[in-house]
């Protein structure tokens, strides 16, 4: 099966900071499968657990994979985990953040604490480890930075203003750092998801639902939807393409 | 789930496929499996182009094509069914690039309007049609519309090219929407600054010399589009539609600012 030789990754090395959605495994094996060493990042440790087995799993052709549990909500957790990191002895050549932990209530309703940890996971989180491997990138001239974000990042919902807020945070950290480090040849990018599950639910069944109807092809997405775009995105043949959000939802974004 | 870039065997119709972004499309297509219908107005460049595919394995075949006279677009798609069987993916991609040298308003004719409608817009449209009916039958099917960060911002005194290419991208959510329930998908590609053959021409003046105000610091090379035109050509972009794919190096993230502009301002206390 002929595949282009710039959608290899091997010899490269991935973090993936990962607030614990559970299409974080597939992401991984994903980069795995392209051949890059995958080291995770998460909050918990059965959300690295779950990332680190989907790499035995899938017979990649990375090397040593590894991770670190730990929330990384100050500048000093950041340290850790990249001390950590150091352990696999390799330099960082890309950075995925996928940091989409839900709130979905009346604003009314929403505590403080509520609104602060989540734009402390999903926004506080990208800006502290694109940071901390950004500074490492500069020096080595290279680097891809990807964050997934969802579409709410340019529309709002009903009950979604904190979330809302939180990925639209990330499509401007995606726009801000693609500008600031083009120069250093490090590329920033998004993949905006609409509404996606990880499991293989028969259509029939998810045609039940009024959103799946809603969405022009008229199914959820899945991890493998976005893989390999993950996978180009993360390459050093993406070399033009930055700042961007490319949206792989079943048509949403274009929607009326 | 790599496997899912690959479109070995699957049957590509590209217009303007014997130069420039075109072509190189056609070469990254062919080396990804595909057999292509490379139209394009003239035939040497077309058969040229088709010449190398067949030389690196993929069946190809030129059909020399005017997109914007309609039972030209409608010939080509029924060439690529009666060689082919069947088409899956239609890169829209012709379109005036060295006729559109920057003019002030008062300066363009009627006809200089027309022709750059009727080959970037109504041909895009015309090939759109006569592809999506056997696409619909096939019950799967991909068109790939080549627009232009043009598409998005205004330019100084390029008219045409920048509603057409605006108009490109409108014609692409359209025909997601209205396409989606028979399986058939629409996208953008929207490059940036590219320099080709077909842009060294007097519109060479109104693009910039270098990547100087460009966030990556550099122009695009006409490779660059290879890999983006593979990706949407294949399963890999099966849950993407009605969407843009931008190779710009950073120009539409970071507007107009000039690139060097860094001001340091203190938070307030």
């Amino acid at each position: 099966m002929p595949l282009l030789s710039q959608y290899d990754l091997s010899g490269k090395t991935a973090i993936l900071s990962s607030t614990g959605g559970d299409e974080s495994p597939l992401l991984a094996s994903v980069l795995a499968e392209a051949g890059a060493t995958v080291f995770a990042v998460t909050r918990r440790q059965e959300q690295l657990d779950a990332i680190l087995s989907a790499l035995e799993g899938n017979g990649s052709s990375g090397g040593k994979h590894g991770g670190v549990a730990v929330p990384l909500v100050s500048d000093d957790a950041v340290s850790r985990a990249m001390a950590e990191f150091d352990r696999l002895d390799r330099p960082v050549d890309i950075l995925v953040n996928d940091n989409r932990s839900l709130l979905a209530k009346p604003t009314g309703e929403i505590t403080l604490s509520e609104w602060d940890e989540l734009q402390s996971r999903n926004v506080r989180t990208a800006f502290l480890l694109s940071q901390a491997v950004g500074l490492r990138m500069i020096e080595r001239e290279s680097g891809r930075i990807v964050n997934l974000i969802s579409g709410l990042a340019e529309r709002g919902m009903m009950g979604g203003s904190a979330f809302s807020v939180s990925q639209a945070g990330l499509l401007a950290l995606t726009r801000s750092l693609a500008v600031e480090w083009g120069r250093h040849n490090i590329r920033v990018n998004a993949i905006g998801v609409g509404w996606s599950i990880s499991e293989d639910v028969p259509l029939e069944i998810q045609r039940e639902e009024q959103l799946v109807r809603y969405t022009p092809l008229r199914r959820k997405g899945h991890p493998r939807d976005i893989g390999p775009l993950l996978v180009y995105l993360c390459s050093d043949a993406c070399d033009y393409t930055t700042g961007q959000p490319i949206y792989i939802d079943g048509g949403l974004n274009a929607h009326p | 789930m790599l496997e899912r870039l690959s479109i070995d065997d699957r049957v590509v119709v590209i217009t303007g496929g014997g130069t420039g972004l075109g072509l190189e499309m056609v070469r990254h297509l062919a080396r990804a499996g595909a057999n292509l219908v490379i139209a394009g107005r003239r035939s040497g460049p077309i058969e040229d182009a088709a010449a190398e595919v067949r030389a690196l394995g993929p069946q190809s075949i030129a059909v020399p094509t005017d997109v914007s006279d309609s039972s030209q677009a409608d010939a080509l798609v029924e060439a690529a069914v009666r060689n082919f069987g069947r088409i899956d993916v239609l890169i829209n991609n012709a379109a005036l690039v060295s006729d559109s040298v920057p003019t002030p308003i008062w300066d363009i004719s009627d006809s200089d309007w027309q022709a750059a409608l009727d080959v970037n817009l109504s041909g895009s449209f015309y090939c759109a049609r006569a592809a999506s009916r056997p696409m619909a039958d096939q019950g799967a099917g991909k068109i790939i519309n080549v627009a232009s960060g043009f598409g998005m911002r205004g330019g100084r005194d390029i008219y045409m090219y920048c509603c057409t290419k605006g108009a490109i991208i409108q014609l692409t959510r359209v025909l997601s929407f209205s396409l989606a329930r028979y399986g058939v998908t629409a996208n953008s590609i929207v490059p940036g600054f590219i320099p080709t053959a077909g842009t060294d021409t007097e519109m060479r003046e109104s693009l910039p010399r270098s990547g100087a105000y460009l966030p990556t610091g550099k122009l695009g090379e006409p490779q660059d589009i290879g890999p983006v035109a593979v990706f949407l050509a294949s399963p890999a972009s099966d849950y993407m539609t009605g969407e843009i794919f931008t190779l710009d190096g950073g120009g539409l993230a970071g507007g107009l600012a000039p690139t060097g502009y860094a001001p340091q301002i203190p938070l307030e206390a």
